[in-house]
């Protein structure tokens, strides 16, 4: 039943996630337009190249969509509403979300195209800068809650949120996921103007809009990861009497509306410059703050 | 749940996924099949049809940061046990990984010394 609930709301949010797009990046507010999109995707030509890589070609949009579900399985919207608590909630996120890396390889491979091809080269290099931001602040969380269960990673919250707890960790992890789920600053391989549309170039019809559909479910993702892991998920503030899927619903919406927003103000940004500022700035910080929350944790436990 | 049932309800969701996938192609292939057009299967580049294969050897530009990153992966692997305990171990635990880290992160420095940590 967890699971059917998620689902849906996933569904949901990656509704949300489309509208708000829409809005922040054209300035058009219409709740209907992702709905019109999806029906018309169903009408349009899905052609495959001439001489695609054919397993490639096929599961690179499947698993995109995969792994923002598998991530999400182990994110706690309320004390029970989860669909697994894995012992080992924490890894598995990472686990599971390393697989975007593989499908937009292999989006990228597949159709034997030079643009789509580019593209993919383009996220290896992203993941390279991103992926220590992702797991070195997860590691500082996890030492303040002594278990890697999200249930109890949101638990350890309850007298002071992460966000002030390790505000270190927080920036550098909300900078790698908006990096993680290419988003506008970071979005050289999927963008309209770099590589006309990248990864997705040789993508059309169905397989093009689950390929977009991934891509938004990883979105809000990401931003219920942020809000689990930083902000005192289902917890809500004193004295503000709202039920617990209340709060972790506008804390996801926060965090998502946050995300989209950031990217409208900075411009697009190539991986050789994120590897270095990742490599020289990112990790030296966060390690700084492994070593800061392993201080705070003796001292103020 | 017993962690079994956890990662077959996990593997359910895989399958299930898969299946909604396959039920929307079908019945986005309901619709009606693409139209075979000269020239529409060709991939493009700069505007022009594509006729060399793209799946040739690239120089990855950043090989030193990827050296860099098996390092600090694997390092990572040891991280997380590591987290869970850190609490009930105390400050040796600190020092334990302090001095691991240390190392990790002169070979950092030594290798923007040695240029690693740009563009090649």
């Amino acid at each position: 039943m967890n699971t059917l609930i998620i689902l849906v709301l996933l569904l949901l949010g990656a509704y949300f996630v489309a509208v708000l797009e829409n809005w922040i990046s054209k300035g058009r507010f219409q709740l209907g337009a992702p709905l019109f999109a999806a029906v018309a995707f169903l009408g349009r030509e899905s052609f495959i190249p001439r001489k695609p890589d054919q397993l490639f070609y096929e599961v690179g949009p499947v698993l995109l969509l995969l792994s923002a579900i598998l991530a999400a399985a182990v994110i706690p919207l309320t004390p029970d509403l989860i669909i697994t608590d894995l012992a080992t909630g924490a890894l598995f996120i990472n686990a599971a979300l390393v697989y975007v890396l593989v499908a937009l390889l292999m989006a990228g491979w597949g159709p034997d195209g030079a643009y789509s091809m580019i593209g993919g080269w383009r996220f290896l290099g992203q993941l390279i800068a991103y992926a220590m931001l992702i797991v070195m602040p997860i590691t500082a969380v996890a030492m303040r809650a002594e278990s890697l269960l999200t249930t109890q990673i949101v638990v350890s919250q309850a007298e002071l949120w992460n966000i002030v707890y390790q505000p270190l960790g927080f920036v550098l992890f909300f900078i790698a996921s908006m990096a993680l789920a290419f988003l506008p600053p970071f979005d050289m391989m999927i963008a309209k103007g770099e590589l006309a549309g990248g990864v997705e170039s040789e993508y059309s019809g169905m397989r093009l809009a689950i390929f977009r559909l991934g891509r938004l479910v990883l979105i809000i993702t990401l931003a219920a990861a942020t809000v689990v892991f930083y902000l005192g998920g289902w917890q809500g503030l004193p004295g503000i009497g709202l039920p617990p899927w209340a709060w972790s619903a506008i804390k996801i919406l926060l965090v998502t509306a946050a995300m989209l927003l950031i990217g409208r103000y900075i411009p697009r940004i190539r991986e050789a410059h994120l590897l270095s500022w990742c490599w020289i700035f990112g990790i030296p910080l966060a390690l700084l703050n492994i070593f800061i929350v392993g201080v705070l944790v003796l001292e103020f436990p | 749940m017993s962690s079994l049932q956890q990662y077959g309800l996990l593997l359910a969701l895989v399958v299930g996924t898969v299946g909604f996938i396959l039920s929307i192609y079908a019945i986005a292939r309901t619709f009606g099949k693409a139209r075979p057009e000269p020239g529409k299967d060709v991939p493009a580049t700069a505007g022009q049809l594509s006729r060399e294969p793209v799946w040739v050897r690239y120089h990855a530009r950043y090989y030193g940061y990827a050296l860099l990153f098996l390092a600090f992966d694997m390092e990572m692997a040891y991280m997380y046990p590591w987290a869970v305990v850190y609490k009930q171990v105390g400050i040796v635990a600190l020092l334990d990984m302090g001095v691991f880290l240390a190392i990790l992160f002169l070979g950092l420095l030594y290798g923007w010394s040695q240029g690693a940590l740009r563009r090649q």
